[in-house]
């Protein structure tokens, strides 16, 4: 059996005067699983559709392997693909649809017949096989859509939010499947989400898409440690990142009148964007002095709104604070945790 | 057990629907009564002295008229050969519509104008502007490509094929609006699915599309026979029936009998055939609408 | 994917061959109004001649007037449109939203009625409006109209009542509406559209009538759709003014066809969209 390593190279998609994707490059490997993650609008459903073959690039090429697929018909190109929909077929029951994709290449019916049996099994819906779509619940619907495209044994699976349209609950279940069942198939699957959250437990590694262009790729510990850029960073996380204007000089951060410490040693000085995320925020005795707007109570938890200067800053604490709505504190943070951004280009400075 | 409000409700809607009820009912049972009772009498206006129950007299005469058996194949020749030429032509074109990029809308609007005319209208239209011999516009275009004039509405040969063309220009373009509707309709992720799982434009057409525009078919088929079924205004203004009986659907005869010929008797037996067919064509047709 | 100029150019083709088909019949009709009994009957039809309205002023106000003949289709047609709806749209919010006991068969029967074919029942109307003397009345017209467009009307009201929200007459109910007030001030005017259409489709279908207008009117009621055979003899055919004639009696049901164009589709399904399995 072929790997499934998936290359796209320079890939540009018009629509008119709207340019959708500016020259996407990535490379995946074989069994990887892998988020195209980015904004709605941002181009990862269609960097998704041009690898399926559903829509046409309007400059570059798609390699599966070491095969141009280009412009091969998308039921030509061995992949199998979840709609974000289902695109389930509703006149026929599940056992149909899953063999539909066998029964279009005229295999014999007892091998489509054992295929849906054991793709059925997969996803624990072999009690369902003679429902009707409209007769079955969205959790239902989704593993019927996952075993008909597992049913082919496909090079590359192509999965387009396939969770969200299930409530938070299931999600988080199917979550967890999706990421055994990608595992002992050991089949490169590619996932578009707009949930970073989603993204950053089930992938291997992924590409951040902002405005029709790849700004970030890696797996998720390092694209959420070491965030690319000021947007990538306020993207991945939640609550989002606190990105506080300051600026900056040889190794030292002014926000207004007071000072933050960091671990950055770059030379020079300019405008930064400071960016802390809320679980890096510490309350203490020293640094800056800030007003506490309001508290919420995660039961292990707390987040503060924090003002200062017109800005509100989030900070995700332990119970153990004692301070009440109102009271004045001072905050700070680690210096290994604090981010530096170009004020201007908002690209990462520190390492 | 009801609730008192539940019983206001039930009294609100018995009186909101009451009324419409009651004129249907007096206005198309109680006629309808009347059809089968005059249908076993003697009812003949040209010799009104006899007169007086027939029991089965009119249909058992209904047996041996070769005119009638000859208008009941001409019913079952005009409904087949229009309701099947309305959907091919019907199907093809609003498939082929769908794939032009623009101008879909002008030909949707120019559509309804054969579906408003009436019928009547329709069949002065073409029985002078189109198909009158050396003036229409039909035989026109025959001469001019050398096929020679011909006497579309007179000839015997020629004219129950001509009424079925008039009836088909006039219904195709429902057939084709609804199929196009329905067409329009379908969600194209599920086309999307089908051809990443490698079913051929032919094999979605057959596996897909077809299934899924089912309903939309069979209803256009079932309003199609009906009004098939009860096409009079179009033939009458074309070719009244003839030449002869040419064109002479029961609908028809059933009219001639009753009001040329004055024989409503006859006539009412004739009127009960064509309800008896159009109950038992409707009938399989909802069957066939319920079937899977 | 990306299609030949060529296929792209056949099927604008084809399409161009059905648009011709659909609208030339009118079109000539329209064009033939505009001649004189003599270039009607040359050979070949000819495009260049010296258009005249002699045949509208003839149909309209002279010898051959059709008048009087419109101003029936407009009573009978404004009347049966007017009574129609007066007891369709009551029962069409019945049968949609109501608990009305036997709706089902209720709703059933209305469709039966709508199927039965109208040669079927001339005869007995016939031989009914004689017997009360009615025949050639308004009155007598009317009442027959009401047996196809009642069932038609009632139908697609229906669909239009099932379409609005149920939370509509709740709300209005709570606010203490009561049923009648609810159903004047809160689901009425939710529903204006559908009656607009239903209002045109009821008109159209009176206005086309031919088979009842011929058999059950005379000298005081005789439709347009009837005194169309006025231009049609055995020893001759009036061309241009049979064409004026059809232009000046269709032309208000095109323009109101193309009027409610979007609507028509469900306008012309509705029965059998609703008649087999309801929801």
């Amino acid at each position: 059996m072929s790997n499934g390593r998936v290359s796209l190279k320079k890939i540009v998609k018009r629509h008119g005067a709207f340019t959708a994707l500016h020259g996407i490059d990535l490379d995946i490997e074989p069994g990887e699983f892998f988020a195209l993650l980015g904004p709605s609008g941002s181009g990862k459903t269609t960097t998704l559709r041009i690898v399926a073959g559903l829509e046409e690039a309007s400059e570059g090429r798609v390699f599966l392997d070491s095969t141009d697929i280009t412009n091969t018909e998308p039921g030509d190109r061995d992949v199998a693909m979840v709609f974000q929909s289902y695109a389930l077929y509703p006149h026929m029951n599940v056992r149909q649809n899953i063999a539909f994709p066998m029964r279009m290449v005229g295999m014999p019916k007892g091998e489509i017949d054992a295929a849906v049996q054991d793709a059925a099994k997969k996803v624990h819906i072999e009690h369902l096989l003679d429902r009707k779509p409209g007769q079955l619940s969205g959790g239902q619907q989704q593993r019927c859509a996952l075993a008909r495209a597992i049913v082919r044994k496909p090079r590359l699976f192509l999965l387009d939010e396939p969770l969200s349209n299930l409530d938070a609950k299931l999600r988080l279940e199917t979550r967890g499947e999706l990421k055994k069942l990608q595992r002992s198939l050991g089949v490169t699957t590619i996932y578009v989400t707009h949930d970073q959250e989603e993204a950053m437990t089930i992938a291997d590694r992924m590409a951040v898409f902002m405005d029709g262009q790849i700004v970030q790729v890696g797996s998720p510990k390092f694209v959420f440690d070491n965030p690319a850029t000021a947007d990538v960073a306020n993207f991945i996380g939640s609550p989002p990142m606190n990105l506080i204007p300051a600026s900056y000089a040889d190794g030292r951060i002014r926000i207004g009148a007071h000072e933050l410490q960091t671990s950055c040693r770059v030379g020079g000085e300019r405008n930064v964007i400071a960016g802390i995320r809320p679980s890096s925020v510490r309350i203490g005795p020293s640094g800056i002095p800030a007003r506490i707007d309001l508290i919420e109570n995660l039961g292990d938890a707390l987040l503060l709104d924090l003002s200062l200067d017109q800005m509100t800053i989030r900070a995700r604490t332990g119970t153990e604070v004692t301070s009440r709505e109102g009271e004045s504190v001072f905050f700070s943070a680690d210096p290994t945790a604090v981010h530096l951004f170009d004020a201007v280009t908002r690209v990462r400075i520190n390492d | 057990m009801q609730t008192p409000v539940a019983a206001r409700e039930r009294r609100f809607a018995i009186y909101l629907f009451l009324p419409a009820f009651l004129v249907l009912l007096v206005t198309t049972t109680v006629p309808l009564i009347y059809l089968a009772w005059t249908s076993v009498n003697r009812v003949d206006l040209t010799s009104p002295w006899i007169k007086g129950f027939a029991g089965a007299d009119n249909y058992s005469k209904m047996l041996g008229d070769p005119r009638f058996w000859n208008s009941l194949e001409l019913t079952v020749i005009y409904t087949g050969t229009t309701v099947v030429l309305q959907m091919l032509i019907g199907l093809g074109l609003a498939l082929l519509v769908l794939q032009i990029p623009r101008g879909q809308g002008i030909l949707r609007v120019a559509a309804i104008i054969p579906i408003v005319l009436a019928p009547v209208v329709v069949g002065l239209f073409w029985r002078t502007l189109v198909l009158a011999p050396d003036f229409g516009v039909l035989d026109f275009v025959m001469r001019a490509l050398g096929f020679g004039s011909h006497d579309w509405l007179g000839d015997p040969n020629l004219a129950l094929a001509s009424v079925i063309v008039i009836h088909t220009w006039q219904w195709t373009p429902f057939a084709f609006l609804v199929i196009l509707a329905s067409l329009s309709s379908l969600p194209p992720d599920i086309f999307e699915a089908a051809r990443i799982d490698r079913a051929s434009s032919v094999q979605r057409f057959w596996y897909i599309t077809l299934p899924l525009i089912r309903p939309a078919l069979v209803i256009v088929v079932i309003m199609r026979m009906m009004v098939a079924l009860s096409a009079f205004a179009a033939i009458f203004a074309a070719t009244g029936g003839g030449p002869g009986s040419a064109t002479e659907i029961l609908n028809l005869y059933t009219y001639r009998t009753s009001f040329t010929e004055l024989n409503f008797g006859y006539g009412a037996a004739l009127a009960m055939v064509l309800l008896a067919v159009t109950l038992l064509v409707s009938y399989s047709m909802f069957r066939l609408r319920t079937a899977r | 994917m990306k299609r030949s100029g060529i296929a792209t150019a056949s099927l604008l083709g084809v399409a161009g061959v059905f648009l011709t088909l659909w609208t030339f019949p009118v079109l000539w009709a329209l064009l033939t109004s505009f001649k004189s009994e003599r270039d009607v009957l040359a050979y070949p039809p000819t495009l260049i001649f010296t258009p005249t309205l002699g045949n509208y002023r003839d149909v309209l106000f002279g010898a051959t007037t059709i008048l009087p003949n419109l101003i029936s289709s407009f009573v009978v047609a404004t009347f049966t449109t007017v009574l129609t709806m007066l007891l369709a749209i009551p029962a069409a919010y019945a049968l949609a939203r109501l608990n009305l006991p036997g709706k089902r068969a209720g709703g059933f029967y209305i469709l039966a009625t709508q199927m039965l074919p109208p040669v079927g029942l001339i005869i007995p109307y016939f031989l009914f409006l004689q017997k009360i003397g009615w025949l050639d009345s308004y009155k007598g017209m009317t009442l027959i109209y009401l047996t196809f467009s009642l069932p038609f009307a009632i139908w697609l009201l229906v669909s239009y009542f099932e379409d609005i929200p149920r939370e509509m007459e709740e709300a209005a109910l709570i606010d203490r509406a009561g049923r009648m007030r609810a159903f004047l001030y809160v689901v009425l005017p939710q529903v204006r559209g559908g009656i607009a259409v239903t209002v045109i489709f009821v008109f159209l279908n009176a206005w086309n009538e031919f088979l009842f207008a011929v058999v059950l009117g005379g000298n005081n009621v005789r439709q347009v759709t009837v005194a169309m055979f006025n231009f049609i003899s055995v020893e001759q055919t009036l061309w241009a003014k049979l064409a004026a004639a059809a232009i000046v009696t269709m032309a208000p049901v095109i323009l109101l066809g193309l009027f409610a164009q979007r609507h028509i589709v469900k306008g012309l399904t509705v029965g059998a969209v609703k008649g087999g399995g309801r929801r």
